[in-house]
């Protein structure tokens, strides 16, 4: 019984974390100044998590597209592991997707951005990380 | 030119300019000080507005701590508003010195040593403002933007730690400010010395108009009476020399041809001092007829005239020397003005100064002719002297005025009296 309950605590441990940290892998790329970070979440949704810096400040972009309209999520931008923002949003428009920006302090050393957005209803995570 | 200069209306406006001048200036620094305090003091009341009543309220917690999605939060809900009007930098600063949260993000997280005015409006509360001192490290960012007024405030985080809340204003804008509190005031002062100036002008000008008119009825009268008493001293020694003078001199003539036919030497005598007599008299007449109306008041004939005026001085005892020279050419007028200053001041040589020598001497200098009138009697303190006994001076002195000179009168008991006159040749 307890072999049984454990497993399925592992199986579903598995299923929620896995998406996670095989949202990797994530390609970067650089546009400018920016730099770009892609992945998938633990469903079938995409994540995008672009920075840029302007002017002592780091622009950050944070996108999701799940391909469905009217899907409620709600997201966190972190920075260096504090929270900076945080929200809720819809996917919206013929590609089901929303997207965030923000404008964050560039702090001396690297800055680690965190974009994490829950799906409200599936419970599908996403997560992205950039560092600038 | 100097004629303009005399006018009172064009002195009251050339003293009003300077006065204005000074007043401008004198006001221009006292109101640049006051407006340069009042500039300064909105900056404070500017800095305590913004650390309160925008940065206070929307300090997040964790800034002291350093968290960097405070700052984030911080940053973007208060920048636009923090930096507004005249602000040109904020910085806000935790007790040990950091930078805790500042537009300019490179220095967040930076240490620096606080002074001891911004420890203490940390300590006490308050405001404070200083020049800015670029050299400081903390201020790298600032150089080369001309100067800057900073002024810190006290605010507290949400955690209740005291913290120091800066804001940079450029040295210009406060500049430009003291000029925007100090122009109404400029204006204000000019206006109101130009309304002075505008109401008392006219005023002055109409003043000046009946004075003037005053003083030329008066030089009128002036010149009539003496005019007068020229004809009336002219009419008393045409009379006295006709009259009087021919007689005597007739009488002196006949007592003289007498004492040489008189055979008996008492009667001779006494017929010889009868003529001497006569003579006296009529030598004391001529001066008298000389003090009351010279002969000739050309300047060719003023040496003799002065002569015949110092007379009187040798019959009692002064010895008195004449000397005129360089004054060929100088106006009758001129000449008579010497000559009545002269005899007022030989008059009072005579009467007065118990001197020993007299010495009149006129001469030119330059554009201008010179009398003086020297002797080396008992001498008096001019200060001290009563208006009554230098009465005929006093009065000359108006009329040499009146001509563009001066009358100076230096004595010391003592050291006798020395009378000097100057007057412009016309």
């Amino acid at each position: 019984m307890n072999r049984h309950r454990t497993l399925a605590i592992a199986v579903l441990v598995g299923t929620l974390a896995v998406p996670v940290s095989v949202a990797a892998p994530a390609s970067a790329s650089g546009g400018g100044n920016a730099t770009i970070k892609r992945g998938t979440c633990s469903g079938s949704a995409h994540w995008k998590l672009k920075g840029k810096p302007d002017n002592g400040r780091l622009e950050i972009e944070g996108e999701i597209d799940s391909n469905h309209n009217g899907q409620t999520w709600s997201w966190t931008m972190r920075h260096n592991g504090s929270v900076s923002a945080r929200g809720t949003a819809t996917t919206k428009g013929p590609s089901g997707s929303f997207s965030v920006t923000r404008r964050m302090v560039d702090l001396a050393g690297k800055d680690t951005i965190v974009f994490r957005a829950k799906n409200a209803g599936s419970g599908e995570v996403c997560r992205g990380v950039v560092s600038l | 030119m100097r004629a303009a200069l005399r006018n009172p209306v064009v002195q009251f406006l050339a003293l009003g300019a300077v006065t204005l001048a000074a007043i401008l200036v004198g006001s221009g620094v006292l109101s640049s000080r006051a407006a340069s305090t009042e500039a300064v003091s909105d900056a404070r009341s500017t800095t305590e507005l913004l650390g309160r009543s925008v940065a206070q309220p929307a300090i997040p917690r964790g800034l002291v701590d350093g968290d960097a999605g405070a700052v984030d939060r911080l940053d973007r809900s208060v920048l636009t508003r923090l930096l507004v009007g005249d602000v040109r930098r904020i910085k806000i600063w935790a007790g040990d010195g950091r930078i805790v949260y500042s537009d300019r993000t490179e220095l967040i997280g930076e240490q620096f040593v606080l002074g001891d005015d911004e420890l203490e409006i940390l300590e006490s509360g308050g405001s404070e403002a200083d020049v800015s001192d670029l050299s400081k490290p903390e201020n790298r960012f600032e150089r080369g933007g001309g100067g800057l007024l900073e002024v810190y405030t006290r605010i507290e985080s949400p955690e209740g730690e005291p913290l120091l809340f800066e804001a940079y204003y450029s040295a210009a804008d406060i500049e430009a400010r003291k000029v925007e509190v100090f122009r109404p005031f400029r204006r204000i002062t000019l206006s109101a010395l130009a309304v002075l100036v505008g109401v008392a002008t006219p005023m002055l000008w109409v003043l000046t108009r009946r004075l003037t008119r005053a003083a030329t009825e008066r030089q009128r009268l002036l010149e009539a009476a003496v005019e007068a008493s020229d004809a009336e001293r002219r009419r008393i020694a045409r009379d006295l020399h006709d009259g009087v003078v021919q007689d005597l001199a007739g009488t002196a003539f006949s007592v003289s041809a007498l004492a040489r036919v008189e055979g008996d030497p008492e009667r001779r005598a006494a017929l010889d001092r009868a003529a001497g007599s006569l003579r006296d008299g009529l030598r004391s007449l001529r001066s008298l007829l000389v003090e009351i109306h010279p002969p000739d008041l050309r300047a060719e004939g003023l040496r003799a005239a002065l002569v015949d005026l110092t007379a009187p001085a040798q019959a009692a005892g002064i010895h008195a020397e004449v000397e005129v020279e360089g004054i060929e050419g100088v106006s009758a007028p001129t000449v008579a003005l010497v000559w009545r200053v002269a005899q007022e001041a030989v008059r009072n040589a005579i009467r007065h100064a118990h001197a020993s020598t007299l010495h009149v001497r006129v001469g030119r200098l330059g554009s201008r002719v010179v009398l003086e009138v020297v002797d080396d009697g008992v001498g008096f303190q001019p200060a001290e002297t009563p208006a009554t006994t230098s009465f005929g001076l006093r009065g000359l002195n108006g009329l040499v005025a009146d001509s563009g000179g001066s009358i100076v009168v230096d004595s010391l008991p003592g050291q006798g009296t020395t009378v000097r006159m100057e007057v412009t040749v016309r």
